[in-house]
């Protein structure tokens, strides 16, 4: 401000002398600091006040969200072979589509839906989001894209596909398009098959390269836990294809089967009749759905007796060799008859099952105090909701003890006016499989040997089972139920159908559940043919040549070595004896 | 002065170092993505090869084709068993 004042050289210049007024230049240091504190003030602001904001509006210019996509976890058979899987496909959506757009015709097309249809959904939704089409492929998506029509897209989702088909529909179930299970495992392990997407926002160079992301959420996106099952593909085609024979053959309403390995619990293969496409669910009934073996109950008739006579063989009322006067082939309770279909005369114990004599197993059964015969068919999982995860397991029915009349605790002996499922009934005969002692099954696949609880002493367990190969032998009521090379023990069960209060006439479950081999029982095998009306409707006739199908593959592919001469091991058919109702 | 010269050396470096760093950093990131991105894919094939693998491999369409050229299921009678060796006890 003193220009000159020290007086160097080039400032000796007299106009350089002049001194200016000093009200101008205090006003413009004023002004010039008054700058400063606008341009501190407005820094401030900035900084301070609006900076979340201002920070928000540049991240939105080079930042962008990226979604990173989990996948649902695959399930796989015990061989590790998928039966489901999740594939990306697409789906076309629409927001704000013209209404007087020229190629919505040509859109239709490839939508393959009729063009008046489409423009009433775009029309309905007035602009808004709407889903055109979902699980196309990605040809199929592409083409559509190819149109370039304004506001129409394309995002990417996943497609759940079975390829065993209606196989394996009543195991596996299926997944909406939402992929939320629904039925079966994909249902009941929703929760680990489901994956975790993870949303992140990374910044973007000009090339479109990451090149920075929000450290905070560096965990990966996880995708869905896979599961392996128990079920064996090759024993489970086996078991749906014979099934599927049975119930064509016999003509019968619908039928359904589970094997189970006697050492692990595990369920093998579970198949029913009639079956869906998991992949093509738009015809789909209630009836298809059904899972006779897991949901239904049912009352079982005659493969109940087994049961009834253990108990009694248990706790030492009878042993095998114990006569029992079965003639004239009826008895009555409560004024209320039990008959068999012929006089057998004098049977012992081990006879009774063989021949499967109702008035023999009532005879049996009387003495046993109800709380005793109670507290057993619960031990055996009867009345009891199987600990199975499983959508809608059945627990069956067995009515509380205090109020069973003697006419009731008789007809449960051979079981009727008692309830149970087929897997139900399947795992109760692991008791006499496997040592005396019930095991806990398992759909998922498991190399440990199951604990079992014990439920019978192992020598009633081995008197039971040579019971039931003699009741699959040649004077039994099972001889079709052979295999050859290996001795089985099992039994048939021909229940009249309830329908309503009563029984329905001409209607009839029947039944086989049955082990292999005898000598060191590696599965257990239950098929259940519900109505057959081709007029044979015998459990020995219908379901029990099933079994041995069903069983001589099963041992096959366990490669279980054959305990039997394979030669004598074929008796000539013999008429099968006419069980009871 | 030495002092001053040294410290000054020492920040460039160390700005210097920051900026290559971040360089290195980037590069890595966009790496981790791609090859992320590679994985997912590779994913996906698998899946769709595992699928294709169930589906021409089902044990009924074996069976069928099987039985069209003339081959039957193995018989007891026509297998040698073998068993499981001496540490575990030969089978019944």
């Amino acid at each position: 401000m003193r220009a000159g004042a020290k007086g160097v050289g080039f400032a000796s210049s007299p106009v350089l002398a002049v001194r200016l007024p000093s009200g101008r230049s205090r006003l413009l240091l004023a002004l010039i600091t008054l700058a400063f504190a606008a341009l501190f003030g407005r820094a401030l602001f900035l900084q301070g006040i609006k900076t979340a904001f201002l920070q928000k509006q540049g991240a939105q210019r080079y930042e962008r969200t990226m979604v990173l996509p989990a996948m649902r976890g695959k399930i796989t058979d015990r061989n590790g072979s998928v039966v489901a899987s999740s594939l990306p496909v697409k789906a076309i959506w629409a927001e704000d589509v013209k209404a007087d757009e020229p190629k919505l015709d040509q859109l239709a097309q490839l939508l393959a839906m009729p063009a008046s249809v489409l423009r009433a959904r775009l029309a309905d939704e007035e602009g808004k989001f709407v889903y055109l089409k979902r699980q196309m492929s990605a040809e199929q998506a592409a083409s559509v894209m190819a149109l370039h029509i304004a506001g129409v897209h394309e995002r990417t989702e996943f497609r759940r596909y079975y390829p065993e088909g209606e196989t394996l529909a009543h195991v596996v179930g299926f997944a909406d398009v939402e992929e939320i299970g629904q039925e079966g495992i994909e249902r009941a392990f929703n929760m680990q098959l489901q994956g975790h997407a993870v949303r992140r926002r990374v910044i973007k160079d000009l090339f479109g390269s990451v090149v920075d992301d929000d450290g905070e959420q560096m965990r990966a996106p996880f995708d869905g836990q896979s599961l392996e099952l128990s079920i064996d593909s090759k024993i489970q085609s086996t078991v749906f294809a014979t099934l599927k024979t049975a119930v064509d053959q016999f003509k019968a309403k619908a039928g359904a089967a589970v094997v189970i390995d006697v050492r692990t619990g595990e369920v093998l293969a579970l198949a029913n009749i009639p079956t869906y496409d998991p992949n093509d669910r738009s015809r789909l009934r209630g009836e298809q759905l059904r899972n006779r073996v897991i949901t239904d109950q049912y009352e079982p008739g005659s493969i109940m007796k087994p049961f009834t006579i253990a108990l009694a063989l248990n706790t030492k009322r009878v042993t095998p060799d114990t006569p029992f006067q079965t003639a004239p082939g009826h008895i009555t309770i409560d004024g209320k008859t039990i008959g068999d279909s012929h006089a057998h005369g004098m049977l012992t114990v081990r006879e009774i099952i063989e021949k499967s004599s109702n008035v023999g197993t009532v005879k049996v059964a009387m003495p046993i105090p109800p709380h005793e015969m109670y507290d057993f068919f619960s031990s055996v999982g009867f009345g009891q909701v199987p600990k199975i995860p499983f959508p809608g397991a059945s627990a069956g029915r067995v009515r509380p003890w205090k109020s069973w009349k003697p006419i009731e605790q008789a007809t449960m002996a051979y079981g009727h006016g008692i309830s149970v499922s087929l897997l139900q009934m399947a795992r109760a005969y692991t008791v006499f499989a496997r040592e005396g002692d019930i095991i806990p099954l398992t759909m998922m696949r498991s190399d440990q040997p199951a604990e079992g609880t014990r439920v019978i002493s192992p020598e009633v367990a081995h008197q039971v089972r040579e019971m039931l190969e003699l009741a699959s032998g040649a004077g039994g009521t099972a001889p079709k139920a052979q295999v050859v090379g290996y001795r089985v023990g099992g039994k048939t069960g021909t229940a009249r159908k309830q329908e309503g209060k009563g029984y329905a006439a001409g209607k009839y479950i029947s039944s086989y559940v049955g082990m292999a081999p005898v000598s060191n029982p590696r599965i257990i095998i239950a098929v259940m043919i519900d109505e057959p009306s081709g007029g044979t409707y015998f459990g020995g006739d219908v379901a029990a040549p099933a079994f041995s199908q069903i069983a001589g593959t099963a041992l096959r592919l366990l490669n279980v070595s054959p305990d039997a001469p394979f030669k004598a091991s074929v008796v000539t058919p013999a008429p099968a004896v006419e069980e009871s109702m | 002065m030495i002092l001053r010269a040294i410290l000054i050396l020492a920040v460039m470096a160390s700005s210097f170092s920051l900026v290559t760093a971040q360089q290195r950093m980037r590069r890595a990131i966009d790496e981790t993505y791609r090859l992320q991105n590679e994985e997912r894919l590779l994913n996906l094939e698998w899946s769709q090869l595992q699928l294709d693998q169930t589906l021409y491999g089902k044990h009924s369409l074996i069976d069928a084709s099987a039985r069209q050229i003339g081959m039957r299921p193995v018989t007891p009678d026509r297998t040698q068993f073998l068993s499981a060796g001496p540490a575990t006890g030969a089978t019944r």
